[in-house]
């Protein structure tokens, strides 16, 4: 909405910007490129890096799952992290068991959703807030359940599974082969949900999050939508503990703690609520974060994460994504500040800036 | 029987103390409107502020008491500075934030004193006396008994102070208590007070059965809120008699109930919650609210 008003108001600088990403070489080509540079990174990397860089794959396709159900349809869900390890078990068990890969994947995506919708089908029946007072029991129901089910989950001790070491003869190293297998599933997974969250899905998903009257005077029924963006949400989370396996091969019900579960909210909403680049962002915080603080001092992390949420919260309630945005709106607000006092400056940014800056002022008192 | 009387009690005492943080909760929504996911942590902060007072040499009543007042003034403070921004706007904004208040909280804990488990000193002695011919802890009977007079004085202030006229008067009505000259933003914060300091009665009074740490309460605020689900954010009792039947049903089903055990009985509300739901959506005693649009 404030990007839809803005883009009338830049005077001088944008025009080519625009011009130059309406272009169809740059349309095409930057998409490109970027998968060009995705492909080739995997074999110029360092193994720690690669090892990083799948990691950040794998929380950032949990993110986005979160997204999904929290910054797009608005319901706070503090449950992700089960659908997580829900994901890696199933793959673990399945590995264990010898099953076919794919039918490991499917399983993996398949019972976490339908985890997700019999949770949601019960959840959604109550008013907003209290899809998180619900949710909120699933992480600390699930490391005790996760204990107890040693058959499956092997306990406490965890599972482990290999079943991702590089193919005979394709001269990959083991960590490069993984992050490829990220970016692609990753990937796909991504670009999935960009289109759902862009179509018709995704604009009753902002009515549902904006106001459930006016979605239902609509004929948008909120719990049906709450239900199916949990059971996506949740979907995306099997996704990500099947990647995780993938990368860590390993998973214990310490995988799905409690404080985990905070850890990629914090992430979702230092990322960006209800934005694709935002779910990238919350990958990289939610793995680079600890690995810098643990470099640090362990016992800071949990302060510092609580400390950055609300700073970001304070000052740039859309996430780090909002960040060059809100830069470019200061840095044209203050010459305009100034324009008052020295008379003709641009002659097109009296009228439409003072809405520019303006509007973004009353949308924050409205969110924040 | 002498077991299921023991059970019984110990679930009362239990519950009580989930009973103490539900209603601390249902205190903030009711004068904020939003859910305080920082709840617990607060009242974990309290414990560790009476432990380094105990350390101190001070008596355990007299550091508990000090504990209290201290939340007090944490909570007033906390509404003040960080909640009373997002209070107007999106709820589950500030959700978010009581979140991060919540790791901020655990964080500061374990920086200050660390993740691993300290003894805290039991206010009731560690015997048992005999009631109508069964044996039953003190410590049980103890907690239950303060919470339960903490309870009962909150709902005299309440119910019959000029303050807690005003103070409902808020709850209801922000805007027209502010008309009728009543300082709302000081109300508001005397309210998050009076909820973290009973929060920090229950931390204080189950610190000594779950040991300190700063992870201490997550359990409990995840039964608190059960119980606030169950009885109705509407009805500070119905969330009290809830947290009780979650706190007597959770203790019975560990031990009779072969697998449930001990390590799987916090799912005992949530399977409560699934089937109260199917049938009754509004919770035990809550009202359903009917929205005009």
């Amino acid at each position: 909405m404030a990007r839809v008003l803005d883009t009338p108001t830049p005077s001088t600088p944008p025009p080519p910007a625009r011009s130059l990403r309406q272009t169809p070489w740059v349309r095409w080509g930057a998409p490109l490129l970027l998968v060009a540079a995705l492909a080739v990174l995997p074999l110029v990397g360092t193994e720690s890096f690669n090892d990083t860089l799948a990691r950040i794959g794998v929380f950032a396709v949990a993110v986005l799952g979160l997204n999904v159900v929290m910054g797009y349809t608005g319901q706070v869900s503090l449950g992700q992290i089960f659908f997580l390890g829900l994901g890696a078990y199933v793959t673990a068990y399945g590995v264990q068991q010898g099953w076919n890969v794919v039918l490991v994947f499917v399983l993996a995506c398949l019972l976490p959703a339908v985890a997700g919708l019999l949770v949601a089908l019960a959840a959604a029946r109550l008013g907003g807030l209290a899809i998180a007072m619900v949710t909120i029991a699933l992480p600390i129901v699930g490391v005790p359940l996760a204990k107890r089910l040693s058959e499956f989950t092997g306990g406490s001790q965890g599972l482990s599974a290999r079943f991702t070491d590089a193919p005979e003869g394709s001269g990959l190293y083991d960590d490069q082969f993984q992050l490829y297998l990220v970016l692609g599933i990753g990937g796909v997974v991504f670009l999935l949900t960009a289109c759902l969250v862009r179509g018709k899905y995704g604009r009753a998903f902002a009515i549902v999050k904006d106001n459930e009257n006016v979605a239902s005077s609509m004929g948008i029924s909120p719990y049906r939508y709450k239900v199916l963006a949990f059971t996506i949400a949740s979907l995306i989370g099997g996704v990500s503990g099947f990647l995780y396996m993938v990368v860590v091969q390993y998973t214990s019900p310490e995988t799905m703690s409690f404080g985990h579960s905070i850890e990629l909210l914090v992430a979702m909403v230092i990322g960006g609520a209800g934005s694709i680049a935002g779910s990238l962002l919350g990958g990289v915080f939610y793995v680079v974060v600890p690995d810098l603080t643990n470099a640090v001092d362990p016992s800071l992390t949990s302060l510092l994460q609580g400390a950055l949420l609300l700073l970001v919260l304070f000052l740039l309630p859309g996430g780090l994504v909002s960040l060059p945005r809100a830069l470019a709106r200061r840095l044209r607000r203050s010459p305009a500040g100034r324009g008052s006092a020295a008379p003709p400056t641009p002659p097109s940014s009296t009228p439409g800036s003072a809405t520019a800056a303006e509007r973004p002022q009353t949308e924050r008192q409205g969110h924040a | 029987m002498e077991k299921f009387v023991q059970l019984v009690v110990d679930g009362l005492s239990t519950g009580s103390v989930y009973a103490a943080l539900a209603l601390a909760i249902v205190l903030v929504h009711s004068a904020t409107g939003l859910i305080n996911f920082a709840q617990g942590g607060l009242a974990v902060l309290a414990a560790y502020v009476a432990w380094v007072l105990t350390n101190q040499g001070l008596p355990v009543g007299l550091a508990i008491v000090a504990a209290i007042l201290v939340s007090f003034v944490l909570g007033a403070v906390v509404e003040r500075y960080l909640i009373r921004r997002f209070e107007r706007g999106d709820p589950d904004t500030a959700v978010v934030v009581t979140i991060g208040l919540l790791t901020l909280v655990t964080g500061v804990a374990g920086w200050i004193w660390g993740y691993n488990n300290q003894q805290f000193p039991s206010l009731f002695p560690l015997d048992t006396v005999s009631l109508l011919g069964v044996s039953v802890s003190i410590r049980s009977l103890g907690t239950t008994a303060v919470i339960v007079v903490a309870m009962v004085l909150l709902q005299v202030l309440f119910v019959r102070t000029k303050i807690g006229l005003a103070l409902r008067a808020v709850a209801i009505n922000p805007q027209s208590a502010a008309f009728s000259g009543l300082p709302v933003g000081r109300l508001l914060m005397v309210g998050w007070g009076l909820a973290a300091a009973l929060g920090a009665v229950a931390g204080t009074l189950v610190a000594p059965q779950l040991t300190l740490t700063p992870g201490m309460l997550d359990n409990a605020l995840v039964y608190a809120l059960a119980a606030v689900i169950l009885g109705g954010l509407t009805s500070p009792v119905g969330v009290v008699v809830a947290a009780w039947i979650i706190g007597v049903l959770e203790n019975l089903a560990a031990v009779y109930v072969g697998f449930i055990g001990f390590d799987l009985k916090v799912a005992v509300p949530f399977i409560l919650i699934f089937v109260v739901l199917l049938v009754r959506p509004q919770g035990l005693f809550g009202r359903k609210t009917v929205v005009r649009v």
